[in-house]
């Protein structure tokens, strides 16, 4: 039943509020969280007529590498959004993930990241040290990475501080950054130092198919822009200044977060509620548009309720406030993004009852609060790590919302549930590239799909038929627990399940991570025979005569996996067999006063990734249901679109 | 003629037209027979693939039970099925029928004009007595339709630009709608033109199809607001009965798919009976007004005296090109 909204939901106009500075974190949550490696403070200028930014960045890097490091390298995103750019490249090769039309943009519309100024305190001047390097696949035009060289190495345990001037230009939205009319959705907007990683930088370039990896640490942001604008940001609102020229100054400060994203808009409409947590209230911040008013109750009932999933099952939410951003129409690329404590979800002026389109993007995007935000893997590496888990824990947390048939869609008779639509996903592609390839190296946008949402969901609603759906949840919150604020890699979730299910799972591993192998069992022969059936006077009675059944199960594919089979029979008994999988086929025989009616591998539909459910039964007696209604609306569908066509004549 | 009177006679019209329709049902259900063959033989590969899939499996009970889109989406994905290869067997067979009604219009509307049951062989004379001709017709229509599609796409333009330039997200959805609104009315005023043109033809075994086109202009245009508003009538007619028909669709039961198949049949039967309803009271109303559609006059110039005593020669009446003389009732009518 949705939430009373009524009284809880406060529509706040935010004119010139001026907020008290909040801490970064729930009630019961002290920091640090993480081990604090950046510190950032930018103070940004946002000119809205040019959709540009100027910008100054100091960043204090804490060398906890326990190695000298002489050289660091920085990411400037925007500089993607420009045509000859790996990125535009790889968006254009492999169909423009994310992206509208790229044929049609023009050169207004590139975004871009300059540096005007590089300073290392102590160290003087380096802007003319600058350079752009490409180490992902050598393109001289990519400019999204440069690397600065510093006069002598940070020691070990000791901080250099970097002074950047930059100015960073918008394009209009594309990709989960940009513009629209007076909308700023600003995501992956500053330089940002790469990560070090198992003994060496992690800097890639960006690509058109995957996205960020950075280390934690604080931020101090602070924006000016017109009086009139409303704006949300990662972390907690610390100041609002009014400089008396028509703008002001707004103040942003986060603790144990990678990432800071920012968003304005005059046009914003402001809704705030509370959840309340296992940690104590957290603030949720809606900013969305006078336009979408059906949409904010969806909105807020989503929210509310994967927060308090994910509190109950995976852990804490633990900092003071989510805010959520509601793209404008127009502004959809800017839609089902999430940055740390700041997500973006998708709506519209109206969208049926029935069709949890709201709730498929926000429960998706806050779950990246967790797999991604908290548990920062590499993106840019494995991004099954945080699509994948978090597509799983999205199944789990829509269909506790809306049934396992219905979490999409419940409309006009038709039903869609989250795993069926997790596992359309994954048979788009299901063995184009393994999960553990490096993602951003996937064959194309349809294999990275299929394989980083879509297996990676599908192999885990898989493996509860193995350890059982409880023992994952708990291998979840305590991936979740132990993990939060770091790095992990899959080998580190991989070993976390093993550990809390008891058991290798190594077999399964292999063939559903690292390999890509397809898994396919199907009911090969299901028939019964009398005994007797040499005998010339036989007459076949029901309930008397003994037949002897035959069932084959058949393995078509190279994954093995363990299966259960049910076989009823015509005297409305049946049996349950279980088969490890490993040789290519089983052979089951039954002898009884009764025929076999039918047998089902997996009849509960648990192992998604088999890869047909076709096959996955054979029953004696022909089933027509499914056959004629489909054919009755495919018949309706041929006849109107025949008199259609002959209304032209 | 008065206003009054017009009007009187334009709900005759309409009216009439439906009771030719009822009187004439035989073409009506002939009709919608070929239809639903079409579509089931459209639908045919699609269904015994289907059976071949799906009968000696519980696979399809997520479709029975209810309507599950993801095993939907398996039955169009498996290579096994990949449904949607048999689309093209449903496009041909929707063009089949496009062909079919364009052959047997002639000997529809002549059913019509004559109220009277054709024999079989009455009937196809004059199918195949028009067809080439409303072969002729339908080309040229295709001027009026593509004209009729680049104002939509213009309009479409106008309000994709002016409602991404809005900040409510209605702005843009209500233009878009009033584009596809205009595009349909446009469309509907085209169909009654060389409906009329078809009627025109028939009545008058009319050869010259460029002539008749541009007569049925001139028929259609004289009497715009009377002659739509029944169109229109009757395309709301077609409108209301697949949208209540859906609604009814969407209350059934799942599993009731018997039900469904009428309902869908009602549906369709409602569609093809609107169409020859049009057809039935454009027959009737040109029937109604044929003294009275307009026959433009020639104007006769005299020649200003040129000074010349001899008196000039009087100048034969010169018709703009493809300008009608008074139309003449068919010879056998």
């Amino acid at each position: 039943m949705r939430l009373r909204l009524g009284l809880g939901l406060t529509v706040i106009m935010l004119a010139s509020t001026l907020l008290s500075a909040q801490r970064p974190f729930a009630p019961k949550v002290s920091g640090p969280l993480s081990q604090r490696v950046v510190a950032y403070q930018i103070d940004a200028k946002y000119d809205p007529p040019k959709h540009a930014v100027e910008a100054t960045e100091t960043l204090i890097y804490h060398n906890l590498t326990g190695q000298p490091l002489d050289t660091f390298p920085f990411h400037l995103y925007l500089n993607a959004f420009q045509p000859k750019s790996t990125w535009m490249h790889e968006a254009h090769r492999d169909g423009n993930f994310r992206t509208s039309s790229l044929a049609a943009w023009k050169p207004e519309d590139y975004g871009s990241n300059a540096v005007t100024s590089f300073q290392v305190v102590g160290m003087g001047d380096l802007t003319e040290q600058m350079k752009f390097i490409s180490p992902d696949d050598g393109n001289p035009d990519d400019k999204t990475v440069f690397q600065v060289k510093l006069p002598r190495p940070v020691p070990p345990g000791q901080d250099v501080t970097f002074q950047i001037k930059f100015k960073a230009k918008f394009p209009e939205v594309i990709a989960r950054t940009g513009y629209k009319r007076t909308f700023l959705l600003a995501g992956q907007w500053f330089p940002k130092v790469g990560v070090w990683w198992h003994g060496q930088w992690n800097c890639h370039q960006f690509h058109a198919l995957t996205e960020f990896f950075a280390d934690f640490g604080t931020f101090d942001v602070k924006v000016t822009l017109p009086k009139n604008y409303v704006i949300g940001a990662t972390g907690v609102q610390v100041g609002d200044h009014d400089n008396g020229n028509g703008t002001k100054t707004v103040a942003f400060h986060a603790e144990d977060v990678h990432d800071f994203a920012w968003t304005a808009d005059p046009n914003f409409k402001v809704l705030e509620n509370q959840f309340v947590g296992s940690v104590g209230p957290v603030k949720i911040r809606l900013l969305t548009y006078d336009s979408h008013q059906r949409e904010w109750e969806p909105y807020m009932y989503c929210i509310l309720n994967s927060m308090k999933r994910f509190d109950d099952w995976y852990g804490p939410y633990p900092y003071a406030q989510l805010t959520v951003v509601d793209p404008p129409h127009g502004a959809g690329e800017a839609g089902g993004m999430e940055y740390p404590t700041f997500i973006t979800g998708l709506s519209g002026w109206y969208i049926p009852k029935g069709y949890h389109l709201i709730d498929l993007v926000t429960e998706h995007e806050f779950g990246h609060q967790y797999w991604y935000g908290m548990v920062a893997t590499n993106e840019f590496e494995n991004a099954w790590l945080d699509e994948g888990i978090n597509s799983y824990t999205e199944v789990k947390v829509l269909d506790s919302m809306y049934g396992e048939n219905t979490s999409i869609l419940n409309l006009l008779g038709a039903q869609l549930g989250e795993r069926g639509l997790q596992r359309m996903n994954y048979l788009d592609a299901p063995d184009d590239d393994p999960l553990s390839r490096m993602s951003f190296q996937d064959m194309s946008m349809d294999s990275y799909d299929s394989i980083s949402y879509g297996k990676a969901a599908s192999m885990l609603i898989s493996l509860e038929k193995i350890v059982g759906e409880q023992t994952l949840k708990k291998a979840l919150h305590t991936y979740f627990m132990k993990y939060r604020f770091t790095h992990p890699t899959q080998e580190d979730f991989m070993r976390t399940v093993n550990e809390v299910a008891g058991q290798d799972l190594s077999w399964y591993w292999n063939q559903a991570v690292y390999g890509t192998q397809v898994l396919d069992y199907e009911v090969l022969r299901a028939d019964s025979h009398p005994v007797n059936w040499w005998d010339a006077n036989l007459k076949e009675k029901k309930g008397e005569t003994e037949y002897e059944t035959q069932v084959i199960l058949h393995r078509k594919g190279d994954f093995v996996f363990p299966v259960d089979a049910v076989v009823r029979f015509d005297d409305g008994e049946s049996t349950h067999e279980r088969w490890d999988g490993k040789e290519r086929w089983v052979r089951y025989v039954f002898r009884k006063k009764a025929q076999v009616e039918s047998v089902q591998i997996d009849p509960g539909y648990q192992i998604t990734l088999d890869r047909d459910y076709l096959n996955n039964s054979a029953v004696t007696e022909s089933q027509h249901g499914a056959i004629h209604k489909i054919a009755t609306y495919w018949l309706f569908l041929t006849q109107l679109l025949a008199q259609a066509a002959s209304w032209l004549v | 003629m008065d206003d009054e009177q017009l009007t009187h006679d334009h709900k005759r019209a309409f009216a009439a037209g439906f009771s030719l329709l009822w009187r004439r049902q035989r073409v009506l259900w002939w009709i919608f027979v070929v239809n639903l063959v079409c579509g089931a033989l459209g639908t045919a590969p699609a269904f015994l693939r289907l059976h071949h899939a799906l009968s000696h499996s519980l696979a399809g009970q997520p479709l029975t039970k209810r309507f599950d889109l993801g095993m939907l989406g398996e039955l169009l994905r498996l290579p096994d099925v990949s449904l949607w290869r048999y689309t093209t067997n449903s496009f041909l067979f929707a063009f089949v029928f496009f062909v079919f009604m364009l052959f047997v219009t002639g000997g529809v509307l002549e059913t019509y004009g004559q109220d009277r049951r054709l024999t079989t062989g009455e009937f196809f004379a004059a199918s195949g007595g028009f067809f080439w001709r409303f072969v002729r017709l339908l080309l040229l229509s295709i001027v009026p339709f593509v004209i009729v599609i680049m104002i939509y796409q213009a309009l479409n333009k106008v309000a994709v630009r002016v409602g991404d330039r809005a900040i409510p997200d209605q702005v843009g959805i209500f233009l878009g709608w009033g584009a596809t609104a205009v595009f349909l009315l446009l469309a509907l005023w085209v169909r009654l033109w060389f409906d009329i043109a078809q009627v025109r033809a028939v009545a008058h075994n009319e050869r010259r199809m460029w002539r008749n086109t541009w007569r049925a202009w001139r028929i259609t245009w004289h009497d715009f607001g009377r002659l739509y508003g029944m169109y229109f009538a009757i395309a709301l007619v077609a409108w209301i009965t697949l949208v209540v028909g859906l609604v009814i669709w969407a209350e059934l039961p799942a599993t009731a798919t018997g039900a469904v198949f009428v309902i869908l049949e009602l549906i369709m039967f409602a569609q093809v009976a609107t169409r020859l309803w049009q057809l039935a009271s454009a027959t009737t109303w040109y029937q109604q007004h044929e003294e009275m559609i307009p026959v433009p006059v020639a104007e006769v110039e005299t020649p200003p005296p040129q000074g010349v005593v001899e008196p000039a020669p009087i100048a034969e009446p010169e018709l703009p090109p493809g300008d009608p003389g008074p139309e003449l009732p068919p010879a056998d009518a």
